[in-house]
């Protein structure tokens, strides 16, 4: 059976309305909106306390400790480190106290690696900035290093495989042996006549 | 109006299901009637789409509260250019801008081609009606912008703070124009595929529409990274965010495309990579709408989460499959028509480029479904952030980085160990002499002393090229090097048009670099006080407060700090940065607080001042970041794009020599000395 654009048209519209019509518009979210800042400190906050190490004082400079703290993810719901978000965002109440605990834990003598692994047991692998390099994360880690070597691999071995399929010699450019000179006024007749 | 919008967009889903219907029936039956009628039944789509983007505009313009979409984004007291640019700041009002955005590209790939790739276009008009009919369809059935509230507020709850920027006015767009012209190059592979017509006649079609998403997408992410840089404070413009990477991974394969349709073209090699490539753009394109929508993924950018999302993985899936389904059934039609010579050519080249390129943009991605991938093997929620995704990235992109400058010299076919030497000589020194140097000054930052190497090898490819045809064309025509340069890019806008991108793309390294040396401080100071901290080039900087103060604005509470600034002890003017809480016409609060950052720049560095907020009536919170080289970074962006519109640059007529021309040069004997031997691949 042969059908006119004509009568497809007529035939098709009616079904297709039919369904608009009948579709209930579903309800959408009520705010569209970015993400951000949104959870109170008691929702999300968990203290990380350590006894202080006997005797020990500061464990690393300030800088040190701002450095560590870009490691440590804030739990407020925004994708800010420690550091950036309490030095941003002034309405966050969660990174400020995330922040305390790393202050009392440089104070308690803890290092970087120790107050990670502290942080770590508090939360979960979520509040480091990036998973630790072990087990399932070593996969994460390395896939696309093994996914471009394996790329390399394909690549060499298709290239040699042309190679071998190619001629020897190459015989469809003929040499040209000219000067400048030639060259300049061959361009010349060629813009010339064009 | 609003009405007829409204309606608009249910006639232009039928309409736009008529055309892919029609168009693919008659490019099937070889009916040129139902071919004509496919083909105006897009324009017919385009224009009801129009009218309901009218529709939506006269609602957000005229305050219509009673739309819910209006009342979500808007306000009375929201300017006016932000009120228009809310169009696409939601989730549905997005949706009619990319439907509008594809009509409009539609209707322009069709006139355009109404007298050319006739055999293709009944398939490319079909398939670009038929994402239309996916887009249409997802405003009409799951978010649509014209959906109306059961009361009428006073007042919508307007445009977060964060998109009142200019930037970010003209951000979006432009990233739209970059994800929605990928359509038009996947419609040609879609249409290549099924008519089997898989020649260079499609690629060429495809070419400028793949370059104007990249322009687009590279003016677009570098907007982005500006909007961010000033607007969101936290000191950076890149934190390897979702929503920042779905942008980043369409880029980065049609950048690969760009280099690999170049082999295809002149030797009629990698036919099946490029059509991958044309399809994966597009494939990403829609991945990055998917991230970006369904919420399946924390960004900062996201919108809110919806189901639309899954619509989009839908869309995703259908696409794949019969895109896998179509190349992996003509992998006949699309062998190589040459071989491959040398494995030290510029053919071979730009495939390790791809490689190089495929394999940022799959780490890319990697990283950024990781988390996914995580929580469903182990169960564990992760986090990959910018820790990872440098680890990652950073050797890739030197790797990059450096084939940028090995690539442009190789010889096509075959390079011969004299043309190697001859053409590396200079860049390779150079770069040598960049890194020793650097090595005795102290830089003893890897990365960056590679990025700064390598730059300096990519930079001296440059202008050697340049060096090497002005000198031609001075030697040829007599023409003052002046003259020659802007000739010579007008005579090759492809090559010298990517050789400033290249420029473009080593400014941008450089620059990334410069944040290895970043230094952050976290200053606390009353009225009055003053302290002191070092930079980067180590001068010492003082900051002292000249007290808070606090004022209403339009449709803010503002609480700023001014800074006055001392270098090595002498004045360098004054700093502000604020905190604003926006507030609606009866000044209740909207939104979060923001920030407005006080910025300091210079091509050095930028002193970068971010008010975080107040103890105590007056102990102000402060960061200050000392950001090397960030101007760097939208110069490069700006010689990317500029690079891009001299290749897009439309070509002038020229007149034609008719073949069988010949041209005769008289006899001239010269002395062997003088004569040029060898021109093969010149």
């Amino acid at each position: 059976m042969t059908l006119s654009r004509r009568e497809l048209l007529f035939r098709g519209t009616p079904l297709l309305v039919g369904f608009a019509v009948s579709r209930r518009l579903p309800a959408q979210s009520a705010t569209q909106e970015l993400t951000g800042p949104m959870a109170s400190a008691q929702d999300v906050y968990r203290p990380v306390k350590l006894e202080p190490k006997p005797g020990a004082g500061a464990s690393m400079t300030p800088l040190e400790r701002d450095d560590l703290e870009h490691r440590i993810k804030c739990q407020c719901g925004c994708v800010l480190d420690v550091f950036t978000c309490r030095t941003t965002d002034f309405s966050c109440s969660v990174s400020p106290a995330m922040h305390g605990d790393v202050l009392a834990l440089v104070a308690g003598g803890y290092g970087a690696a120790e107050i990670l692994t502290a942080f770590q047991t508090a939360y979960g692998e979520r509040v480091l900035m990036a998973p630790v390099k072990s087990g399932f994360n070593l996969l994460g880690y390395t896939m696309p290093f093994m996914a471009l070597g394996a790329g390399a691999i394909a690549v060499a071995a298709v290239l040699r495989r042309m190679k071998s399929r190619a001629p020897t010699r190459v015989a469809t450019v003929p040499r040209v042996s000219a000067t400048n000179d030639e060259l300049a006024r061959l361009d010349e007749a060629v813009r010339r006549d064009a | 109006m609003i009405l007829v919008g409204e309606l608009s967009l249910w006639v232009a889903l039928l309409m736009a299901a008529w055309g892919s219907t029609v168009s693919f029936a008659g490019g099937q039956m070889r009916r040129a009637d139902l071919i004509e009628s496919g083909e105006r039944a897009i324009y017919a789509t385009l224009a009801m789409v129009v009218l309901a983007s009218i529709g939506l505009w006269t609602a957000l313009l005229t305050h219509d509260f009673s739309i819910k979409y209006v009342a979500s984004f808007t306000s009375s007291n929201l300017p006016i250019v932000y009120t228009i640019a809310a169009f696409w700041g939601g989730q549905s009002g997005s949706l009619l801008f990319w439907a509008l955005i594809l009509a409009i590209f539609s209707a322009i790939t069709l006139w355009s081609n109404r007298t050319r790739n006739r055999e293709l276009m009944p398939y490319v008009s079909g398939t670009l009606a038929l994402i239309l009919v996916f887009f249409l369809a997802t405003i009409c059935l799951g978010s649509n912008p014209f959906e109306r509230l059961d009361w009428i507020p006073p007042d919508g709850r307007g445009l977060n703070p964060q998109l009142q920027n200019p930037g970010m006015a003209i951000h979006p767009p432009n990233l739209y124009f970059g994800y929605i012209s990928t359509s038009i190059p996947f419609a040609f592979a879609i249409a290549a595929l099924l008519t089997r017509r898989l020649d260079a006649e499609w690629l060429a079609a495809v070419r400028r529409w793949a370059l104007f998403s990249w322009f687009f997408l590279t003016v677009g992410i570098t907007l982005g990274m500006w909007w961010a840089y000033v607007e969101l404070g936290w000191g950076g413009y890149w934190a390897w965010d979702p929503v920042e990477n779905a942008s980043l991974l369409p880029w980065l394969v049609n950048t690969a495309f760009l280099h690999s349709i170049m082999v295809q073209e002149k030797r009629g090699m990698l036919r099946k990579w490029n059509v991958t490539l044309v399809v994966s753009a597009f494939l990403l394109s829609i991945f990055g709408t998917f991230i970006t929508r369904s919420g399946v993924i924390s960004s900062v950018h996201s919108f809110a989460q919806s189901k639309v999302g899954w619509w989009f993985a839908g869309f995703l899936l259908v696409c794949i499959g019969l895109t896998t389904y179509l190349v992996t059934t003509r992998l006949r039609d699309l062998r190589a028509q040459a071989e491959l010579e040398s494995m030290v050519s510029r053919e071979a080249a730009f495939l390790y480029n791809n490689l190089v390129l495929i394999g940022i943009a799959f780490s890319v991605l990697w990283g950024t479904i990781f988390p996914i991938l995580s929580e469903a093997v182990r169960g564990e929620k992760i986090t990959v952030g910018p820790p990872f995704f440098n680890t990652v990235n950073v050797p890739l992109g030197l790797l990059l980085l450096l084939l940028t400058g090995i690539g442009p010299l190789i010889a096509w076919r075959r390079a011969s160990v004299a043309n190697l030497k001859r053409q590396f000589a200079a860049p390779v020194v150079a770069a040598v002499v960049i890194g020793v140097v650097l090595f005795t000054l102290g830089v003893r930052n890897l990365a960056a002393l590679l990025s700064y190497t390598f730059g300096a090898l990519v930079l001296t490819t440059i202008v050697q090229e340049f060096s090497k045809g002005v000198g031609a064309r001075h030697r040829m025509y007599g023409e003052s090097r002046l003259v020659a340069l802007p000739r010579l890019v007008a005579r090759n806008r492809r090559r010298y048009g990517g050789y400033i991108v290249h420029f473009g793309v080593v400014i941008i390294f450089a620059a990334f670099a410069g944040m290895a040396f970043k230094r952050e401080y976290d200053l606390t100071l009353k009225a009055g006080d003053a302290k002191t901290v070092a930079d980067p080039w180590g001068h010492s900087w003082t900051f002292v407060s000249q007290g808070i103060s606090r004022y209403n604005v339009l449709n803010r509470e503002v609480t700023a700090i001014a800074l006055d600034l001392r270098r090595d002890g002498k004045s360098a003017g004054v700093m502000t940065s604020e905190k604003r809480q926006h507030v609606d016409s009866r000044g209740a609060p909207t939104f979060e607080p923001s920030t407005e950052v006080g910025i300091k720049g210079s091509f050095r560095q930028d002193v970068y001042v971010v008010l975080a907020g107040v103890r105590n009536a007056d102990d102000a919170e402060i960061r200050v970041s000392f950001n090397p080289l960030v101007r760097w970074v939208w110069v490069g962006g700006a010689l990317m794009a500029l690079g891009g519109l001299v290749v897009m640059w439309p070509a002038a007529d020229r007149k034609r020599v008719q073949s069988g021309y010949v041209t005769v040069l008289k006899p001239q004997h010269l002395p062997p000395a003088q004569r040029e031997p060898d021109l093969v691949g010149a």
